[in-house]
């Protein structure tokens, strides 16, 4: 009887051992968003890595600026190795003292990332979109175009256009430009702008709201993620997307080493990983957004769709890229003008 | 010798202190917050500034104050008026499977979430909704009715999501009432109207009072509903703060725009429990 104890013991014992932090596999936190993005990030990226290191990936998702204030409040001791977020959003993590300045040396696969993508020297562009005209097919004469986005402004679409309320960057900057400025003299768009007024019928709150509303028909033209848009299509809604010929606003998806993380090497690896041109293919093929490293190939279905930019040249040619430091510092001023301005009654 | 003793039950409300105590704490934050200037392009904020005050006396602010004001006290007032027959039929009917049916019916909506709730109206109130269905349907419209991204909708769909909030609160004193002061009324000459209306609504003021200002103050804090139902053309206080302050990243804002929308919550439900306190002073006469 003693030595049955004593072997259950023993057993118990080696079972506690085994169990021991020290020979659990290593693992590397991640903060992003949820659902479909957290799915992409980790069944691809996260693949890579794993591939890779061998150490495994967790999650925490939330909203971009619920992660912001959660990050802030835990500075200096993170609660996340890496962290996703949009360009303009991650110059307030970098002025925060929130992220790791990066030393590109550890990440080869940066070599070829394009101009654009180096936003600052802690975050890195990991990939892009646009916010061009979406209409729908079936509500609108089938002779429609945008050619421009003049056309935007047309009387004959006066209560049919959606736009964003949590974030006006995209459509002021057109106005600017339309009206001879750009993101930083943005005030020379304020009356075209006001002129939109009458066109538009509601402002969607998210990405969530912005289908739902153009899906319904109760907005049947919206300046839309690109990305939600070309999802709809393949779910079936009869979309149509025109990049006007001023080109659309840019926006880039970025990623950032937090400081203070105990996983520095692992973190480097995860950035070289979601670099890694077969990654970004992946990427591009699953989102339908634009890679941000040269050299990445995917099928000429895919590449031909608009607001997927391949190359510099198309780079050049198709987006309006707004300075994401100009744009977190302006984004209050323009948030409280479009309230007060655009949407109050 | 009169002999006292200390009262036992006193220490039930230390949880209640401690609560308490860290909201408050909570809100010196935030009052601590309102007065810092807010630096674009940080998280930081600034020197001690009293600049973010003039936020409150902007043309903006002091609409949607108005705007909130009036959707909490519409939304009050048709809950009551839809909440109080069912709430009357949940205590007074005999059948208790029936009674069941009802309970279950006004609580479920308690069960989904705002979210939820929210979206499933989008389907019935878009243009291509169940509403408008039926009316062209039915050959009363020809084209569909612009209900999304007004304050009707908004209205209606509060009045869904504080409903059973409002039947549990006058459920709960109507089953106060003696059945048989009605019957006594009755037995006495007054018709079931009269009977209901110098008899069982009197004493049941208290309940109105509750229900009232418990729904006018929960209201208040409305976000998703007018957010999605709104679709930007109707704001409250919570779309305000979280537009013009928390997705800007002007913390200062926020603060001082919450702080405002305590205080504006607190003088409205003070002025309507003024307004209403004859009815709680009937059931004593």
């Amino acid at each position: 009887m003693s030595r049955w104890l004593y072997a259950v013991a023993g057993s118990l014992c080696g079972l506690l051992i085994g169990a021991s932090p020290g020979q659990a596999a290593e693992k590397l936190i991640v903060s992003s968003w949820g659902g479909d993005w957290r799915d992409m990030i980790a069944e691809t990226i996260g693949k890579k890595f794993t591939e890779t290191t061998g150490a495994e990936v967790e999650f925490i998702t939330g909203g971009t600026i619920d992660r912001l204030n959660q990050a802030q409040l835990a500075a200096g001791s993170p609660e996340s190795d890496i962290t996703f977020t949009t360009a303009h959003v991650g110059w307030l993590y970098k002025t925060g003292g929130l992220y790791e300045p990066l030393d590109l040396s550890r990440i080869p696969n940066a070599a070829n990332i394009f101009p654009e993508g180096k936003i600052s020297d802690s975050h890195l562009g990991v990939w892009s979109y646009v916010y061009p005209i979406v209409y729908r097919k079936d509500l609108l004469p089938a002779d429609v175009k945008f050619e421009s986005w003049e056309d935007l402004w047309k009387p004959e679409y006066a209560g049919m256009v959606g736009l964003q309320d949590f974030d006006p960057s995209e459509i002021i900057t057109v106005a600017a430009k339309l009206s001879g400025g750009d993101a930083s003299n943005w005030e020379v768009g304020k009356q075209k702008l006001l002129d939109l007024k009458p066109n538009v019928k509601a402002y969607y709150s998210s990405d969530a709201a912005s289908e739902q509303l153009i899906s319904t028909g109760e907005t049947p033209i919206q300046v839309m993620l690109s990305m939600m848009a070309l999802h709809q299509m393949s779910q079936g809604v009869p979309l149509a997307v025109q990049i006007p010929k001023e080109g659309a606003v840019m926006g880039i998806d970025t990623v950032a080493i937090m400081k203070g993380t105990k996983n520095l090497e692992l973190a480097y690896a995860f950035v070289n990983a979601a670099l890694d041109p077969a990654v970004q293919a992946e990427i591009v093929r699953r989102k339908k957004g634009g890679p941000m490293v040269s050299g990445v190939e995917v099928e000429p279905e895919i590449a031909d769709l608009p607001g997927v930019f391949m190359t510099a040249e198309e780079w050049k040619n198709g987006a309006i890229v707004i300075d994401p430091k100009l744009r977190s510092e302006k984004l209050s001023e323009w948030r409280t003008w479009f309230s007060e301005n655009m949407m109050a009654q | 010798m009169v002999m006292t003793k200390r009262p036992f039950f006193i220490w039930f409300v230390t949880p209640a202190v401690v609560l308490a105590l860290f909201y408050m704490f909570g809100l010196a934050s935030v009052l601590e917050l309102s007065f810092r200037k807010f630096i674009p392009g940080s998280l930081e904020v600034g020197e001690w500034t009293f600049s973010n005050l003039e936020y409150v006396a902007r043309p903006l602010f002091r609409a949607v104050f108005t705007d909130t004001a009036l959707i909490c006290l519409l939304t009050a007032a048709f809950t009551l008026l839809v909440g109080y027959p069912i709430a009357y039929a949940l205590v007074r009917t005999k059948s208790s499977a029936l009674r069941a049916a009802i309970l279950i019916i006004a609580v479920t909506p308690l069960f989904t979430g705002e979210i939820t709730r929210t979206y499933s109206w989008l389907v019935v109130m878009g243009n291509a909704g169940f509403v408008n269905a039926v009316l062209m349907g039915l050959g009363l419209v020809s084209k569909p009715v612009q209900l999304m991204f007004t304050k009707f909708a908004v209205v209606v769909v509060l009045v869904h999501f504080t409903l059973p909030i409002m039947i549990i609160i006058l459920a709960t004193a109507l089953s106060q009432i003696d059945p048989a002061y009605e019957k006594a009324a009755q037995s006495l000459g007054a018709g079931p109207v009269r009977s209901f209306a110098t008899v069982t609504l009197p004493l049941s003021g208290p309940g109105l009072i509750a229900g009232i200002t418990t729904c006018f103050a929960w209201t208040f804090s409305a976000f998703a509903t007018p957010q999605l139902i709104g679709g930007g053309q109707v704001n409250m206080i919570g779309n305000l703060v979280y537009q013009v302050g928390i997705a800007s990243f002007n913390f200062p804002v926020a603060a001082v725009l919450s702080l405002a929308g305590v205080l504006f919550t607190m003088v409205l439900v003070g002025l309507m429990r003024l307004a209403l306190s004859p009815l709680e002073r009937i059931p004593t006469r």
